[in-house]
């Protein structure tokens, strides 16, 4: 099953070397979730990512289908909560929708 | 009193009087600042029924508690005034210089009054008020207006002026400040130029007095940390400014194209941020005392498009660019700052050429009328389309209108998409529900910045929201409607103030902000109170825009976004279900049915029932 990952904006760093457009194209077994083609990359899996499964809002553990097209964002700019004396960044508490 | 100024200067263009007056500390608590402060005196001083271009209108620059405080992002004001474009109520943000220096003067708010009977700019050098002709300046572009006009009063005073657009009363004309800042939306440079003032220009070093200067200090340096962490992390604002959002909106299929025909654009790639940062970006330009640093200084750098200025930010591509089929980025940059020149809101400026481009395409305008051809993605022609608008010379006469009189006068009114007449910003709601309702009881007509829903629907921030549904819209655009009227008075950016001083839940609470506007102000605010208080700014202006003759009347969308499904995309098929949202959205705010405050409201309230 061949499906396509879209990385936006500064997520596009995340990628192989040499896609094009910020697209990657995967070949993934059959029955693999939107959870288990993301997690190959290194994007935060909670509330400072936005992840979409062709353009929609879906449950992460939504199984991928020929042709799908993953893609996803940072929405880093909100995602993060600091509380002084903290050494290292928190992240907000994961999406509920996801 | 600390934090505002409590004093107002007042300045009668007609017959030049300078009146300076004090404010009450009761009032200015109430009303916060601002917008807030802005809707009480042009609620109170003008008819809202009189012609926005008319003497009778007063143009109000507000700032709020925050401006020119150490609070990041504390630089903004807001221009609040009658529509000419929407006939009702406008009230544009700015930030850059400008407010900051305006503040400094020692004057919470200007109001200007009358119509000069020449040409006059206003030199505010704190208690200094000079009117001064402004004769050599008329018809002079917002650079060069601004240069000189630094350099007859002060080379560290700053300027905010109109260009050719204001003087002409274009009903797009946006007000410039620092050149490349604009109150853009609701033709606000219009009201300008009829009452042919040029530009204002201030300059001061009366920082207001802060209740807990210590406790600001500490707040302020801690928010800034807190960017700093996610701009460390990789923050898109700051590497991209807004051209990020056209992946994201033409994903999720509710990118304007083509005058809102579909909801993806085919060569996005070649307008994005990406784009525009392999190609024109030279750096990353902030508005004074703010760590994100969203803006971007551009340079096309030779060909027929060649010029250097800011942008393109991500409304002027969803308009210039995929609202006008324009995928040509070099053309869509000189564009920006054609209009950033001319002083013109790319939004509507190209959202109205869009209409035209689609009108001429069915066939509904002739070539003859408009002098050439007007396909959509023809980038030659937007930009002399552009340049016609703004002197109203030929065909730029109907463009200089908007697009809701342009397809009337047609008799085509189903191809303006625009809401109380002002056209739609960069989010189909087609396939984001809540932005629709917005746009259909946005005070100043279409806009984002009046409750930007978009900021869940969209980006996920806080929480993500499913756009495509209706189910919980009506709680949230009102509740983000009362805190952009929170953040529009107190003098932040809403970029900073989203993100960093509400709570991060899916309803985003005040605390933070509610605590710096009493480090700023000592009036002991809770967080419920400064939005019940952002409640009473919303609830006056609605007031002011039924006695305009624009209530609940005009609480719709056009024919396209109730009975046109969109094309293509995730959301194709979908058309906003805006009843399905309305009556609810009444009821939570205290409306009744028809939507008309009820009494007990706006006792509640302390409004005039
Ligand atoms: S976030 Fe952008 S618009 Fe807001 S104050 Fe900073 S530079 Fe200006």
């Amino acid at each position: 099953m061949r499906i396509q990952i879209k990385l936006i904006a500064n997520f596009r760093e995340l990628l192989p070397p040499g896609s094009k457009n910020g697209i990657v194209e995967l070949d993934l077994p059959n029955g693999t979730t939107v959870r288990e083609a993301i997690t190959r990359f290194d994007i935060p899996l909670d509330g400072s990512s936005v992840i979409v499964l062709n353009g929609l809002t879906v449950d992460l553990n939504t199984p991928l289908n020929e042709g799908d097209r993953i893609t996803a964002f940072s929405a880093i700019e909100g995602g993060s909560t600091y509380r002084q004396g903290d050494d290292d960044v928190r992240l907000a508490p994961a999406n509920p929708a996801s | 009193m600390y934090g505002w100024h409590l004093r107002i200067l007042r300045v009668n263009l007609t017959n030049k009087k300078v009146t300076k007056e004090d404010v009450d500390p009761k009032f200015a608590r109430d009303y916060l600042g601002g917008r807030g402060w802005a809707i009480h005196y042009l609620y109170n001083e003008m008819d809202p029924k009189a012609d926005a271009l008319s003497p009778q209108n007063i143009l109000i620059f507000a700032t709020g508690p925050l401006t020119a405080t150490p609070a990041p992002t504390g630089n903004r004001y807001m221009v609040v005034t009658k529509s000419p474009l929407t006939g009702a109520l406008a009230h544009s943000n700015s930030g850059g210089e400008f407010p900051t220096w305006m503040k400094r003067t020692g004057f919470d708010l200007f109001i200007f009054e009358g119509k000069a009977d020449g040409p006059v700019y206003v030199w505010v050098n704190e208690d200094q008020v000079e009117i001064r002709s402004a004769a050599h300046v008329w018809g002079k572009q917002v650079p060069e207006t601004t240069d000189r006009l630094k350099v007859e009063t002060d080379p560290d005073a700053r300027v905010a002026c109109i260009g050719p657009a204001g003087e002409h009363q274009v009903l797009m004309a946006a007000i410039m400040n620092d050149k490349n800042r604009a109150a853009a939306r609701s033709g606000v440079g219009a009201v300008m130029g009829s009452k042919n003032l040029k530009a204002v220009v201030v300059m001061g070093n009366k920082n207001p007095p802060l209740f807990n200067p210590d406790g600001m200090r500490d707040i302020s340096v801690d928010t800034s940390k807190n960017v700093g962490i996610d701009v460390k992390k990789g923050s898109n604002l700051r590497i991209y400014g807004t051209a990020y959002v056209p992946q994201v909106t033409n994903t999720l299929g509710i990118l304007p194209t083509r005058n809102f025909l579909q909801g993806t654009f085919e060569h996005t790639d070649k307008v994005d941020g990406v784009a525009l940062k392999e190609q024109y970006l030279i750096k990353h330009v902030p508005c004074y005392r703010c760590p994100i640093s969203c803006g971007r200084l551009t340079e096309v750098p030779d060909g027929p498009y060649k010029g250097k200025g800011e942008g393109p930010e991500y409304e002027t591509i969803s308009s210039l660019g995929t609202g006008c089929g324009v995928s040509n980025l070099a053309a869509l940059t000189k564009a920006n700052y054609l209009c950033n020149e001319l002083g013109m809101d790319t939004i509507t400026t190209g959202m109205t050429i869009a209409a035209a481009m689609e009108m001429y395409e069915k066939g509904y305008i002739p070539e003859s009328a408009i002098g050439m051809p007007l396909k959509f993605g023809d980038h030659d022609a937007m930009i002399a389309m552009i340049k016609k608008m703004a002197s109203r010379e030929g065909f730029g006469e109907d463009l200089a209108q908007g697009s809701y009189r342009l397809a009337e006068k047609y008799g085509h009114p189903e191809i303006a998409v625009t809401a109380r007449k002002q056209e739609f910003p960069g989010y189909d709601p087609r396939g984001s529900q809540g932005m629709g309702l917005l746009y259909a009881t946005s005070n100043k007509g279409a806009s984002h910045m009046e409750g930007d829903v978009a900021y869940e629907e969209v980006f996920g921030v806080p929480i993500k929201e499913d756009p495509l549904t209706t189910d919980g819209k009506p709680e949230l655009v009102k509740h983000f409607e009362d805190s952009f009227a929170l953040i529009d008075s107190s003098g932040l950016c809403v970029f900073l103030a989203i993100r960093y001083v509400f709570s991060k839940d899916r309803m985003v609470w005040p605390e933070r902000l509610s605590e710096m506007m009493n480090l700023t102000t000592g009036a002991g605010y809770t967080p419920e109170e400064v939005m019940k208080a952002a409640e009473r700014v919303y609830n006056l202006e609605r007031l002011f825009l039924i006695k305009a003759g624009s209530g609940p009347e005009n609480d719709t969308l056009p024919q396209r976004m109730l009975h046109e499904p969109l094309p293509d995309g995730p959301a194709k098929g979908k058309v906003v279900e805006l009843d399905k949202m309305l009556p609810e959205f009444y009821k939570l705010r205290g409306w009744d049915e028809k939507g008309y405050p009820t009494k007990e409201k706006l006792q509640e309230l302390g409004l005039p029932a």
